[in-house]
């Protein structure tokens, strides 16, 4: 495993709104199928092994994930959509833009991926995986559809894991 | 020219949805602006049949901006309905927390969201005038920013134990006391820390010393202003009476926040969901008010940190002692909330009781209702709770900063409008100065979920028969 390039795997949502938190449960998805334990809730952290991928979950893509990711050579991001984005299960590489978000506190992961490159001076191969939500009520289960999502995209990150 | 309308509306996905709408008269000069907000409200209901001990837990999932704020609050009215006073110690562990949460929000907001602004120009081109723009034109800066909420967060980490939704404050007091190592960690950061903010305040001067016909033509307009205070007029944060000023700055009222219901009242508008709270005895509008920073440091009259002291004398020059009405002065407000924030870490670390263990009062003696409340960093944040006699709430009900500002929010961009919007071609800079009149307030309109995508900014110019004339999106 040594020459493995060094990847990290950051979903982020809101797991008490149904499909919005499916990102959680394609972190747990991955971690399954790379044989490591998941953890049972979204409080609990998905235990750091030393190899790669690290995984992580968060509320938000915040400016200091950029810190975080410049340390890798693979950045995945992982997301729920609605509306505009076309595919129900979406992989995209993330290319370096910053989106002004005139209010909100949250990135998008190409502004991310803008602020690693010109606040640390990397550029890590990044791609977006986000899955179509259709409920997102008080609740921490999936809708069905988004569950079956899930699954496939938790396979197209091991997929993409192995690509090097 | 006929008579057209204009809607800049940042679309969300599931809730906050707010807009604003500018109507245009034939002449090319703004009639009327004003916000509009649904603001989710669902969240009282979801939360009655609750048992009371459970909502510091519950709670932060209505915002993953500010949940600290909502966990504080939730815990605090817990303390009063459970009969529980939290030890000293305990107290002083949430406000180190909610210290870690004003930090990294204040921080956050002036460098990202408010900094392109004034850094870079309201009429800067879009493409640089974002958080990337302040990196290549101060790449130091822009780290030490970044660490500035990075040090916020590491605070609430540390207490909380886990990146989400901490669990720290119960009713009652916290569940774990703060380790010497963990005290340590937290201070080995700070001196760094104020520095940065130091660094943003003199970038907030010197803006503010180049752009003075901005700043007093800016949304500048009298209200009443609120928030908590100590008894001596200290700037407070945590815990304290409500103070309420008038425009001229004399106190109207100083009361317990359990009486609230006595004080303020909510007017409705038929169109926007969020309501307008007022101060009851003036009536609505006259009882209108600010809160967040520029509200806070209006009702202080010192702050008890001595950096954060001597801004505040200089902030009170600004209008020769009286309220300040500047809309733009938000941001200086902000940060010096912020250095108040940082000395006041390393104040309550110093404190020989921060490391005691004494950290929960499990005495109760329960009652039917109780009130919480906090600054939260955009302002006063109420949590208010009637309960059983098992413990389980019947009612809640939640004042949340944003809404006490909406008054202000609407008024500021009707203002901006007026002063800086003309057509009949609407030019980006304009727009972004209306932007920017909500930004200043820092509103808190959609951050309990999210997905892929950002909030674009849609501009409808309509004609007189509502036909959309011209469309600006900005993504």
């Amino acid at each position: 495993m040594q020459d493995v390039p060094a990847a990290l795997i950051y979903g982020y949502g809101n797991p008490d709104r149904e499909d919005d938190g499916v990102a959680w449960h394609i972190l747990s998805l991955v971690c399954q199928k790379l044989g490591r334990p998941a953890p049972s809730e979204p409080e609990e952290e998905f235990l750091s092994t030393g190899i790669s991928p690290d995984i992580i979950f968060a509320l938000q893509l915040t400016p200091e994930v950029s810190e975080l990711a410049s340390r890798y050579e693979r950045v995945c991001f992982v997301d729920a959509h609605t509306g505009a984005i076309e595919d129900d299960l979406h992989t995209a590489p993330v290319e370096s833009h910053f989106q002004s978000s005139p209010f909100t506190h949250h990135l998008t992961p190409e502004s991310c991926l803008s602020m690693v490159e010109t606040l640390y001076g990397k550029k890590p191969e990044a791609v977006l995986v986000s899955v179509r939500g259709y409920r997102f009520g008080f609740a921490r289960t999936l809708s069905e559809p988004t569950s079956r999502l899930a699954e496939k995209a938790a396979d197209w990150i091991i997929n993409w894991l192995n690509e090097k | 020219m006929v008579a057209q309308k204009i809607t800049i509306e940042p679309v969300t996905r599931i809730e906050g949805h707010a807009k604003v709408t500018i109507r245009m008269n034939p002449d090319g000069t703004v009639e009327h602006a004003y916000m509009h907000v649904n603001e989710f409200r669902g969240f009282e209901k979801f939360c009655e049949g609750r048992m009371v001990f459970e909502m510091p837990n519950i709670t932060p999932r209505i915002c993953g901006i500010c949940p600290v704020s909502h966990h504080l609050a939730a815990a605090k009215a817990g303390d009063k309905v459970l009969g529980a006073p939290p030890p000293r110690p305990a107290n002083l562990l949430r406000e180190l927390m909610h210290m870690g949460q004003i930090i990294q929000s204040h921080g956050m907001h002036f460098f990202e969201l408010a900094g392109p602004d004034l850094l870079l120009g309201f009429d800067a081109d879009p493409a640089i005038r974002n958080v990337v723009g302040i990196i290549q034109a101060n790449p130091e800066l822009a780290v030490k920013a970044v660490e500035l909420r990075k040090y916020g967060q590491e605070i609430i980490h540390t207490l909380g134990g886990r990146r989400i939704h901490p669990t720290f404050a119960v009713p009652g007091g916290v569940n774990r006391a703060l380790t010497a190592a963990d005290r340590e960690a937290i201070l080995a950061g700070l001196d760094a820390t104020i520095a940065t903010i130091q660094a943003g305040i003199a970038i907030m001067k010197d803006w503010a010393a180049r752009n003075m016909e901005d700043i007093n033509k800016f949304a500048v307009f009298p209200t009443g202003y609120f928030g908590l205070i100590t008894p001596k007029n200290s700037l407070e944060l945590y815990e304290g009476d409500v103070r309420l000023i008038s425009r001229d700055g004399s106190e109207l009222e100083r009361f317990d926040i359990q009486n609230y219901l006595d004080i303020i009242a909510e007017h409705t508008e038929p169109w926007s969901y969020l309501k307008f709270p007022y101060y009851k005895k003036l009536g609505y509008p006259n009882g209108v008010y600010r809160v967040g920073p520029l509200g806070r440091l209006n009702i202080s009259e010192q702050i008890d940190t001595p950096l954060a002291n001597a801004e505040l004398k200089n902030f009170k020059t600004l209008n020769d002692g009286k309220p300040v009405e500047n809309t733009l002065y938000y941001h200086y407000a902000r940060l010096i909330e912020a250095l108040f924030a940082a000395e006041r870490v390393g104040v309550l670390l110093a404190d020989p009781d921060i490391l005691s263990k004494d950290v929960q009062n499990t005495r109760y003696n329960p009652q039917p209702h109780g009130v919480g409340v906090i600054e939260a960093p955009r302002g006063t944040l109420i949590h208010d709770y009637t309960a059983n006699e098992n413990g389980q709430l019947t009612k809640v009900n939640l004042i949340v900063s944003t809404g006490h500002n909406n008054w202000a929010m609407s008024n500021a961009v009707d203002s901006v409008a007026k002063t800086y919007v003309k057509g009949p071609e609407i030019k980006e800079g304009m727009l972004n100065r209306v932007e920017a009149a909500i930004r200043a307030y820092d509103p808190c309109l959609s951050c309990s979920t999210h997905a892929v995508g950002t909030m674009p900014m849609i501009v409808d110019v309509e004609n007189a028969d509502g036909e959309i004339i011209q469309t600006l999106r900005r993504d």
